[in-house]
């Protein structure tokens, strides 16, 4: 009866092995098409992705990894002056030492002419050395900290608002639209989270607002309830900013309104995040996000025929509207396809052509770079409100 | 704005929830090590496939989330069954213990990888209907979710406190965990009590997912999250030690509250792990010290 038994147990274990195992081998059989193909056309345009696929940070990649696959299949259909673009994904699990090894993996075998990614400051900073060595331009959408652009690396490029951008805007509006004067600041301690933070305090002081309370924690922090109790023992809120990755940001969220600090919760705080959270987490928060606002880069319901084709060709493919993570993966692969539109063939003349574009429109808004590399066009900044019923409105704000 | 006192109250009632949450995940890896003197590093994976299996069960299967709290539990105790049959007993039998160690790593990577596959990296929102309905006292407030983790944790501990103590299984287990040769002898059948340990403890690993599923963030990865602390816990407490768990993880969980009250979240780590380095050069067989073959 044992054996039996443990015949069962072997045949059982061996078919989830065997599941996950095909799971693994699918995605090498389809690499090493991609690679097979590549070859069989004389002019590629090979493009390294660094996103995260594992870890807290993975929708990030996830969501990369559709629109830039999307993006490249439109791409593909006719090619941009004669190449085809080709995409080699590696997962820097939104960490710096993943992201490292995965890079020299990518700048080793793949040879790229240009690479993305990754979201995560932490990861992008650290990954940032080894490209401009091996002298292959970096095209970041996601990551906020200043440090990746302020000295200058001429290698590095982003398209999306670096955290000066944000925490102006967002200080700004908290100070002048919602009259806030008290805040309390919740950020991961992460180089972007402790950056934000610092950014929005700053900025807030100065239009004469108070921090009442800033909290760091670890992205191993499970439990906030803890720190909402802290948070609501401080006395009146008016704006508490947020910086934090989704899982996180969903339970911050509800602790807050459980200990009645926030709109969601009956209490009078509003929170205010930037573009850590994706669409859809309004719906997982449920009323505990009601009155939450955010930037986000990304307005689905703008009018442009770019915007509404893609919303259009995301939603047929995969069955859902693009977040505006989907969006700046999107306009990293349009981005790409414009330089080499404009000439760019290799790493050298891909990086000369992007430091001069100008005038380019992508899903999220619009893209010139300054000195440093960094996109100075701010119509990349969208604001977005949480609703009583987990919906979410566009506000007219900058 | 409430008084130092309600705010204390409030950090004592959110360190019992964590703590109770602590002390199901860790009963399970302290009873196996108990009596197997083993390890099981795939004890974190079960409690994700608990986590998972009540959410399946409540969002997908319109079930019932008390009910879901026994499936994760059928769940866990059909993979701590699965992992026994197929890794401890064999390489047990050849007579290393560390084979099985370096075998439940090995697991414990494959499970989380399949739950990725299967599941996702995006975090799922698990609401029970607890998660939302909030009990407000005298200034303090617990969701119903969390009384029920409270409630839930008492009577696993009650229960397995009493079949340990008071059951034949539970002497039997006990006389096993003293010396499996003289167990034997005595007629005890070892490997079957080994392999009720293995689904008892994960039994509680899986409930324990589904209780902390509502609670913690739910992803592929959520009982890595716990786990660390679990085995914290676990030596802090006094390996094999069922009090010594039960203690320090509620102690552990009171330790994070109060971190974050008095000083700062980010420091919750090293004071937990402070306190196990503490032990360890202190107290090196745990809080309550007992005979090893009392434990269990």
């Amino acid at each position: 009866m044992d054996s039996t038994l443990r015949r069962l147990a072997l045949v059982t274990l061996t078919c989830l092995g065997l599941l996950a195992g095909a799971h693994g081998l699918l995605a090498v059989a389809q690499g090493l098409l991609a690679v097979a193909q590549g070859e069989a056309q004389e002019k590629v345009i090979k493009i390294g992705a660094l996103f995260a696929f594992t870890g807290p940070g993975s929708y990030f990649g996830v969501q990369d990894k559709q629109a830039i696959d999307l993006a490249v299949e439109q791409l593909n259909r006719t090619g941009v002056d004669g190449y085809r673009f080709q995409v080699f994904y590696e997962d820097s699990a939104c960490a710096p030492l993943p992201a490292t090894q995965a890079a020299k993996r990518l700048l080793e075998q793949v040879k790229p002419d240009i690479v993305l990614g990754e979201e995560c400051s932490d990861a992008t900073l650290a990954v940032m050395p080894l490209i401009a060595a091996a002298k292959v331009p970096l095209l970041n959408a996601g990551s906020s900290s200043i440090k990746i652009t302020e000295p200058g690396n001429p290698w590095t490029f982003r398209i999306m608002p670096n955290e000066v951008m944000q925490g102006e805007s967002i200080a700004k509006n908290a100070s002048e639209r919602l009259k806030a004067r008290t805040a309390v600041l919740l950020h991961e301690n992460t180089n972007a989270g402790i950056g934000n933070a610092d950014i929005f305090e700053r900025a807030f002081t100065r239009h004469g607002g108070k921090i009442l309370l800033r909290i760091g924690f670890g992205r191993d922090l499970n439990d906030f309830t803890s720190i909402a109790t802290r948070v609501a023992g401080v006395g009146q809120i008016d704006v508490i900013p947020t910086y934090t990755l989704e899982g996180q940001g969903l339970k911050i969220t509800q602790a807050l309104a459980q200990a009645g600090v926030t709109k969601g919760g009956d209490g009078k705080a509003i929170q205010l995040g930037t573009i850590w959270l994706p669409f859809g987490f309004d719906k997982k928060a449920g009323k505990a996000a009601d009155g939450y606002v955010r930037i986000v880069q990304f307005d689905p319901t703008e009018k442009r025929p770019l915007v509404q084709d893609f919303v259009k060709a995301f939603r047929a493919k995969y069955g859902e509207d693009p977040t505006h993570i989907n969006a700046h993966g999107y306009d990293q692969a349009l981005l790409v396809a414009d330089v080499v539109r404009r000439g760019g063939r290799d790493p050298k003349s891909i990086r000369d052509l992007l430091a001069e574009t100008k005038g380019f429109r992508g899903v999220t808004g619009s893209v010139q770079f300054d000195r440093t590399n960094q996109n100075i066009m701010t119509d990349t900044i969208h604001y977005v409100e949480t609703q009583a019923d987990s919906s979410w409105k566009v506000l007219d704000w900058q | 704005m409430p008084d130092v006192l309600t705010i204390a109250l409030q950090q004592a009632i959110n360190g019992m929830v964590l703590g109770s949450l602590y002390v199901l995940v860790a009963l399970g890896l302290t009873l196996i090590y108990g009596v197997l003197v083993q390890i099981n590093f795939a004890h974190a994976d079960i409690v994700t496939l608990g986590a998972f299996a009540a959410y399946f069960f409540t969002h997908r299967f319109g079930g019932h989330y008390l009910a879901s709290i026994v499936v994760a539990l059928a769940v866990g105790a059909v993979l701590g069954w699965l992992i026994n049959s197929l890794v401890f007993v064999p390489l047990r039998h050849r007579g290393s213990e560390l084979l099985p160690l370096i075998a439940t790593i090995g697991v414990s990577i494959l499970m989380e990888n399949a739950a990725l596959a299967a599941f996702g990296p995006i975090p799922y929102a698990f609401d029970s209907p607890y998660s939302a309905r909030v009990v407000r006292l005298h200034g303090t407030y617990a969701s119903l979710q969390h009384l029920l983790v409270i409630g839930v944790a008492t009577v696993a501990i009650a229960l397995l406190y009493a079949f340990i103590r008071y059951s034949v299984l539970g002497k039997a287990l006990r006389a096993v965990a003293q010396d499996v040769e003289t167990a034997g002898l005595m007629g005890i059948n070892p490997n079957r009590l080994v392999m009720l340990t293995f689904v008892i403890g994960a039994g509680l690993a899986g409930m324990s997912g589904a209780l902390l599923g509502p609670i913690l963030v739910l992803t592929p990865f959520a009982g890595a999250s716990v786990i660390v602390k679990a085995f914290a816990i676990v030596i802090i407490g006094g390996f094999g030690n069922m009090e010594g768990t039960i203690l320090a993880g509620l102690l552990v969980g009171l330790i994070e509250s109060f971190t974050t009250q008095l000083l700062d979240p980010g420091l919750i780590d090293i004071v937990v792990f402070a306190l196990l380095l503490v032990t360890l050069a202190v107290r090196p067989t745990g809080l309550i010290a007992e005979r090893r073959e009392e434990n269990v």
